[in-house]
């Protein structure tokens, strides 16, 4: 069949730049896309302010009894050789070697006792950073990896497929696959207290205060007034993952 | 063929489209249902996630009930607890979660009374801060005279109220005095750290031996300040005794009559002085030990010995 009513090539340019820049208009529609929006009661009752939690540690506190990580145990049935939360010792020798490790087993509890050729050492509690812009749910493939409107970074377990990206993609190493549900596990700051007004367990265990948590929107909550008191960095700032667990008295050796 | 040029100008023929479109509308339609039916129903609702899931998270009981329900029950420990240094420490931090046994009362909490129990913290440590009291607990045995190594840390310092010793001072020879400020303080923000002049005077001796004081004011030592005699022996920067000082030789420091620094041995001014070891063949027709202390006869010039009771009435 002939077909002699051929479009010109400029015709046909012209056609699907306006089809090209039609369809870039809709995608920036908000009701069409994801966006990142307030609850829709939340604009009706201004008073309440969201809360956005925050985690402060106080490295000076830390006496590593590593009460934090039996209580992190009992609460949220972390795996057996798994950690949400882990107390690492650092221990600088005389010529500058330095000496890193966790009380991964027995309870969690460090026993040797004190060698002669140590000249620093302190303990440094770790756990999720709850990044402001955090890798691990940029990078799960069925947004099952997110970030709640309270700042918390949590995992649906319904969701997730345990392909372990996040695992890999977190520079904080506080990521694992759970080896019975085969799904990423996490700190998830307690979620299911700190929502019915209750510290997290770690925080709740620290016998000395070097756990603090708190909402960072509250200007008189124990971590607004604490941040504005003391001196403070955070982890791998370098990463630009912006994370909100802040450390106190933190050294150069911590990575 | 002019005919049929003819024909295609009026009507042209779009025939050969419909099936696309046909296509094209079932697999939108169709791929519009898949959709539906994968993406679950609060996806989006706050970003690239499920908001539902953060209901699941929500829904997790929490196991740790604080030290508000423990109290409910245990009004009586949780008031000493509350004095003392331990103040800070949560019940469920030694004892254990106790979501069960304040559902059921019969499931027991963990004692926490061994000695290890208790060097989970208090164990020495590099890399302790060296302003947390600490323990090598074999050297701090030998320090007190402990042979049996296998004795709990509580059987001379409660757990409620470790700064006060379950003990007779005497017995124990552990003053428990050797605390820093911030060893109660840490952490506190109360209305006591902003009101000094109640806080206990903890650093003057007749605070908690007021009956000791008491009596002491009405023996001969009166000049003399306690610190003179009951000197304090550090064990480490937290613990130490304060000695009782019953050896002779230290007593004749200043009651001998032979000259030592200021006394010239038996001036009026100065204490009583006697001649030495003579004294104690006037005393005795027996020859007595040489070692023998003083205070064996001269305890109430000096004060009323210490009691267990006196003690625990403080």
């Amino acid at each position: 069949m002939p077909c002699n009513d051929s479009i010109s090539r400029r015709t046909m340019i012209r056609r699907l730049a306006i089809g090209a820049s039609g369809t870039l208009l809709l995608s920036i529609f908000p009701k069409l896309s994801f966006g990142k929006e307030d609850a829709p009661g939340a604009s009706q009752t201004p008073a309440k302010k969201r809360p956005l939690y925050a985690y402060a540690v106080d490295t000076s506190r830390c006496i590593g009894c590593c009460a934090c990580m039996r209580a992190c145990r009992a609460e949220n049935d972390v795996p057996e050789g798994r950690f949400r939360t882990w107390v690492e010792r650092y221990r600088v020798r005389a010529n500058g070697e330095a000496l890193v490790d966790v009380a991964a087993q027995d309870n969690f509890v460090f026993t040797e006792p004190p060698a002669e050729d140590i000249v620093k050492a302190f303990f440094v509690p770790k756990l999720c950073n709850h990044c402001e812009k955090s890798v691990c749910s940029q990078v799960c493939p069925v947004g099952a990896s997110y970030e709640s409107p309270e700042g918390v970074v949590l995992v649906d377990q319904k969701r997730c497929i345990g392909c372990g990206y996040c695992v890999q993609a977190c520079p904080y190493g506080t990521r694992f696959i759970h080896p019975e549900t085969h799904t990423a596990g996490k700190c998830t700051l307690c979620y299911h207290r700190i929502t019915r007004g209750e510290l997290p367990a770690c925080v709740l265990a620290c016998p000395k205060g070097a756990r603090m948590f708190g909402d960072l929107h509250d200007p008189l909550s124990h971590l607004s007034v604490f941040m504005k008191q003391r001196r403070y960095r955070v982890l791998k700032p370098e990463m630009g993952t912006h994370p909100k667990c802040y450390y106190i008295d933190l050294d150069l050796e911590v990575v | 063929m002019t005919k049929q040029n003819d024909d295609m100008k009026v009507r042209p023929d779009y025939r050969h489209a419909y099936p696309v479109l046909v296509i094209l509308f079932v697999l939108v339609t169709a791929g519009l249902t898949v959709r539906r039916l994968l993406v679950p129903k609060s996806f989006g609702e706050y970003g690239y996630f499920r908001a539902d899931a953060m209901d699941d998270e929500k829904a997790i009981q929490p196991r740790h009930v604080g030290r508000a329900a423990c109290v409910e029950c245990h009004e009586d420990i949780a008031a000493i607890h509350a004095k003392d240094v331990h103040a800070s420490v949560e019940c469920e931090t030694c004892h254990g979660v106790g979501g069960k046994h304040v559902k059921d009362n019969d499931v027991p909490m963990a004692r926490a009374d061994a000695k290890n129990d208790c060097l989970v913290c208090h164990r020495q440590l590099d890399a302790r801060p060296g302003s947390f009291p600490q323990v090598d607990w074999q050297k701090h045995y030998q320090f007190v005279g402990v042979n049996d190594p296998t004795t709990a840390c509580v059987r001379c310092h409660s757990g409620h109220e470790p700064l006060y010793l379950d003990h007779d001072l005497r017995t124990a020879r552990l003053h428990p005095l050797i605390q820093q400020c911030n060893s109660c303080h840490m952490g506190r923000t109360d209305e006591t750290l902003k009101k000094p002049d109640t806080h206990p005077k903890i650093f003057q001796c007749d605070y908690c031996h007021a009956d000791l004081a008491k009596s002491f004011a009405q023996g001969s030592h009166t000049k003399v300040s306690c610190t003179t005699c009951h000197l304090f022996i550090k064990e480490t920067a937290f613990s130490g005794r304060i000695v009782r000082n019953t050896n002779p030789k230290f007593c004749l420091l200043c009651h001998r009559k032979e000259a030592f620094k200021g006394n010239a041995g038996g001036k009026e001014s100065g204490p009583p002085t006697i001649e030495w070891p003579a004294h104690i063949k006037d005393v005795s027709k027996d020859a007595l030990d040489p070692n023998r202390p003083c205070v064996n006869c001269h305890q109430d010039q000096i004060h009323a010995l210490y009691t267990k009771e006196a003690h625990h009435a403080m």
